[in-house]
């Protein structure tokens, strides 16, 4: 019977790789056309959400069902129609009033809407302009970024900062030229930006005949002048494999399979456990694959290790999590492991999202960072680190919950405590190797092996915490139960060292932060100080009350 | 008795209550300490927390700082490996991974005492063979007069304290400094200067600017008073850390002018900054690398090597790094971070054994391992 569900969980597996391995045999879209933006090649599709998320907060319209290829297309080839769309997402009223409109519930507003009041306010946005940035106040720097938003538009309107046409010598770093650009500046095209131009034009050409057949005909062009261009580095597979990405949106999927298999093991606690609990378990499963697809399709789009800016470290942590997850639900089959996967799966992907919703999360690193070999020891040690740690937390919490539930089935209780304290010093291994690698490098790129800098001091603390932790456990200072809470605790210092140390702004390597953030931080520490305090102490105030 | 008494110490110097009390004033440490740099910036919070044996807090309550901290850990970890039960084979996974432990903490002791850095800066075509240090200065007198040689006398920053009065040549003038600025604004004057202000301070005023948290980003300042030059060059003069013009004045007969620096350490040979390149992502501000094309020039043998960020150049116990580059002129300028550490190696050493310790440990553990697994 398992041996059967085992095979069918296999076939979807092997039905979804087949899904992912026709990706790059697709046809060469619109979508695809590489354009040089943010300091690499990438397509057309990407660079066109990341400006509308820049004006409209999102990457695509959706209440128009328009994409934001479409979108900027449309902007290019009827210009008047596409000022008069409502892409400005303004939330600020002070903003609104001062532009002289009429204050939406929906806040979009079209460029004609703003221009006129952009106008009238020059001179102070020229003066906001002067200013230091942290000396803004919210209003003059939503002004300042809305005024760069409404001239970034107006020159996509004309291809002015669309970086279509590579430069004549093909070279890696070299930069690549707007349409705009290249005809001010009137010098002979070579072969291939000739080519790309006709092409371009003929597609926009046939695009506003809606010519399909023009359409098609212009793009075979395009790809084959592009796929020939040597020395440059444009590879159309990875440009397709970046435009599927972005459609599909695998980590929204793996979510939803996460979310699923929670809602799974929920009812298995009521009806049905063993049906329900595989069900779950599979859900898990194949959410965990879309997962780890999107992170091997993130480290071939970018050539780099998974992990490198905050985001990144988000999604490789919960993958990290959920492998040591599905693992612990390989051994145990009693639902913990699909637990602690599917809730802090859940939990992580909704933190990486608001990351990945401050701007192109496919960016380029400073020099200092870009090193591959360093990226993929140091850093992917120590999140593994972090995800680990995150497991051995959760298993705590299980714990302390089970001690209050069930305090008499002591089986159970030790088998939780064992994985516990197993999982601790899988975690301390990680942490501990992966904090020293840092200083490694550290002493390779700086010339010091620790500086007492906020993120190493962060990692720092997760290893002495867990130190403390395992020692006072194996000198029997610590019971179960406290070792359970400080390891619930542990949570707290994870996300210190983590998102904390950029409140911090000091130092070599912190990447940049939000308030909104802050908060959350803080809340996350009051919950899971409530929380852990109050199922560590809640059987021992319950004895007292029934032994008085 | 007396016996019995370090026998008694010993037991406490080697118990795990040390560990972990020390462990857990660490974390607290740690803790406060990086939460003090938002206010008073990296350097200042690790000398008062980290780089310290005892620190102030609220002023007039002394707490143990991080060398003592960590100094009582490596006693107690050294001490701990004497228990009679710990060497045993089956252990011994773990004895090798504390030993590793025990290394990295010794390490960092000789890194914090014997380890010296600071920043070389070269303008592309010249040669430098000294380091700047990141915070310590120097008042340097340099005297033009000589035929064929400038002679330098230098003072070091721990003569530089406000009040201080010292002479630089014997039967010399005296020197008393008023005040040792640590961030300086410079303003014009609005009314003319007394005439006993020389130089710089007879048109300008040097002020007091609230410290920036980062050392590295303050133009320090001196204003210092010269007594007894028998001539007309008695008065106040002010400094500031990279002043162009520097205002001469004469000591019997020979004219000298003083520079305030950073504190300078010699090395035993030239690097001449051949070319500073820099390679941006296309299109942005974003630098991708950095790179100096140097000669290392030692006994007038010039040998050329390639400062990489990543990629550092070492040589007779220093390593240069490329840590940063001034562009403001014509001329590219590299900055060469500069560490000599004796302690260098002992973390790649203890990560290796602590490695090779906890993969002892594992296989040891494996049959029970295995055994516990077809249940």
């Amino acid at each position: 019977m398992n041996s059967i569900k085992i095979n069918i969980s296999f076939f979807y597996f092997f039905f979804f790789l087949a899904n992912f391995l026709i990706v790059p045999l697709s046809a060469f879209e619109v979508q695809n056309i590489p354009v040089q933006s943010e300091g690499r090649i990438k397509p057309l599709d990407t660079f066109a959400r990341n400006m509308l998320l820049t004006f409209y907060g999102k990457r695509e319209i959706k209440d128009q069902n328009i994409k934001a290829t479409d979108w900027l297309l449309d902007l290019i080839l009827d210009p008047e129609r596409g000022r008069d769309l409502k892409v400005f997402n303004i939330r600020n009223p002070e903003v609104v009033s001062s532009l002289f409109l009429e204050w939406s519930t929906q806040h979009k507003y079209s460029f004609n809407e703003i221009i006129n009041g952009i106008k009238n306010q020059v001179e102070l946005i020229k003066t906001i302009d002067q200013k230091e940035s942290q000396d803004r106040t919210p209003f003059e720097k939503q002004l300042l970024e809305l005024s760069q938003s409404a001239i970034m538009f107006e020159e996509l309107s004309y291809m002015k900062n669309i970086k279509l046409i590579p430069p004549a010598l093909l070279d890696e770093n070299a930069v690549w030229q707007s349409p705009f650009d290249f005809i001010i500046s009137g010098v002979t095209p070579a072969y291939h930006q000739e080519e790309i131009l006709n092409s371009l034009q003929k597609y926009l050409a046939a695009r506003f005949q809606k010519n399909d057949l023009e359409m098609n005909d212009a793009l075979f062009n395009y790809e084959k002048i592009v796929s020939d261009l040597s020395l440059s580095p444009v590879d159309v597979k990875k440009l397709k494999g970046e435009t599927w990405m972005n459609d599909v949106n695998l980590f929204v999927k793996s979510l939803a399979f996460y979310i699923l298999s929670f809602l799974l093991i929920g009812i298995s606690w009521m009806a049905k456990p063993s049906f329900f609990r595989n069900i779950s378990f599979m859900s898990l499963i194949i959410g965990f694959l879309i997962h780890g697809y999107g992170i091997v399709m993130r480290m071939y789009i970018m050539g780099r290790p998974p992990v490198s800016t905050l985001y990144e470290s988000v999604i490789f942590v919960s993958f990290i999590l959920l492998l040591l997850a599905v693992a612990l639900e390989y051994f145990r089959k009693d639902g913990l492991g699909i637990f602690v996967g599917s809730i802090g799966g859940s939990i992580l992907h909704f933190i990486g999202f608001s990351y990945a919703a401050d701007g192109d999360t496919l960016g380029m690193l400073v020099a200092v960072l870009d090193s591959n070999f360093w990226l993929a020891t140091h850093v992917t040690t120590i999140t593994i680190g972090y995800g680990a740690s995150l497991v051995a937390g959760f298993i705590g919490h299980l714990y302390l919950i089970q001690n209050i539930l069930d305090s008499s089935n002591s089986k159970k209780l030790k088998s939780i405590f064992n994985n516990l304290f197993g999982m601790t010093l899988f975690a301390l291994f990680f942490t501990l190797f992966g904090t020293i690698l840092g200083g490694i490098w550290a002493d390779q790129s700086w010339g010091r092996f620790w500086g007492w800098d906020p993120k190493e001091n962060g990692a720092l603390l997760i290893v002495l915490w867990q130190l403390l932790m395992i020692h006072s456990r194996l000198a029997g200072i610590a019971k179960p139960p406290l070792f359970a809470l400080g390891m619930g605790l542990n949570n707290i210092i994870v996300a210190l060292a983590w998102f904390g140390v950029n409140l911090l702004q000091v130092g070599l390597h912190s990447y940049g932060f939000d308030d909104g953030v802050a908060k959350n931080l803080y809340l996350f520490i009051l919950l899971e100080i409530l929380i852990c305090c109050g199922l560590y102490y809640y059987p021992k105030f319950k004895f007292k009350f029934q032994s008085v | 008795m007396n016996i019995n008494f370090l026998d008694k110490f010993l037991k406490i110097i080697m118990s795990p209550k040390v560990f972990s009390y020390t462990l857990i004033w660490l974390i607290v440490l740690v803790f406060f300490g990086t939460i003090a740099q938002k206010d008073i910036g990296l350097y200042a919070s690790q000398m008062k927390y980290f780089s310290s044996f005892y620190f102030l807090f609220l002023g007039f309550i002394p707490l143990p700082g991080g060398r003592l901290v960590l100094l009582l850990m490596t006693i107690n970890l050294f001490s701990s490996m004497f228990k009679r039960n710990l060497w045993q084979l089956k252990k011994i996974g773990i004895v090798i991974v504390h030993l590793g432990g025990l290394l990295l903490l010794v390490g960092g002791g000789l890194t914090a005492y014997f380890s010296s850095e600071g920043n070389m800066v070269i303008a592309e075509g010249e040669a430098t063979n000294y380091v700047d240090d990141y915070h310590n200065m120097e008042l340097a007198f340099v005297n033009n007069s000589l035929k064929d040689s400038i002679e330098y006398t230098v003072v070091d920053e721990s003569l530089l304290y406000e009040g201080s009065r010292f002479q630089i040549f014997d039967e010399g003038p005296e020197i008393y400094v008023i005040s040792n600025i640590k961030n300086v604004r410079i303003e014009n004057r609005i009314s003319p200067a007394d005439s006993i202000y020389k130089g710089l301070l007879e048109k300008f005023v040097l002020l007091p600017k609230r410290p920036e948290a980062e050392n590295t980003q303050n133009r320090p300042a001196l204003i210092y008073k010269i007594e007894g030059t028998s001539n007309r060059s008695d008065g106040i003069y002010g400094l500031f850390l990279g002043q162009g013009l520097n205002d001469p004045f004469k000591i019997k007969d020979q004219i000298f002018h003083s520079e305030y620096r950073r504190e300078r350490t010699y090395v035993p040979f030239d690097i001449q900054l051949i070319d500073f390149e820099k390679v941006m992502h296309p299109g942005t501000n974003v630098a991708k690398s950095f790179s100096s094309d140097v000669n290392l020039i030692e006994n007038d043998i010039p040998r050329r090597t390639l400062i990489k960020m990543n990629e550092p150049l070492r040589h007779k116990g220093y390593t240069f790094f490329q840590a940063s580059f001034i562009d403001d002129s014509e001329i590219e300028t590299t900055v060469l971070a500069t560490v000599k550490n004796y302690g260098r190696l002992f973390p790649y050493i203890s990560s290796i054994i602590m490695s090779i310790g906890l993969l002892i440990h594992l296989l040891l553990m494996m049959p029970k391992m295995v055994k516990g697994k077809p249940k």
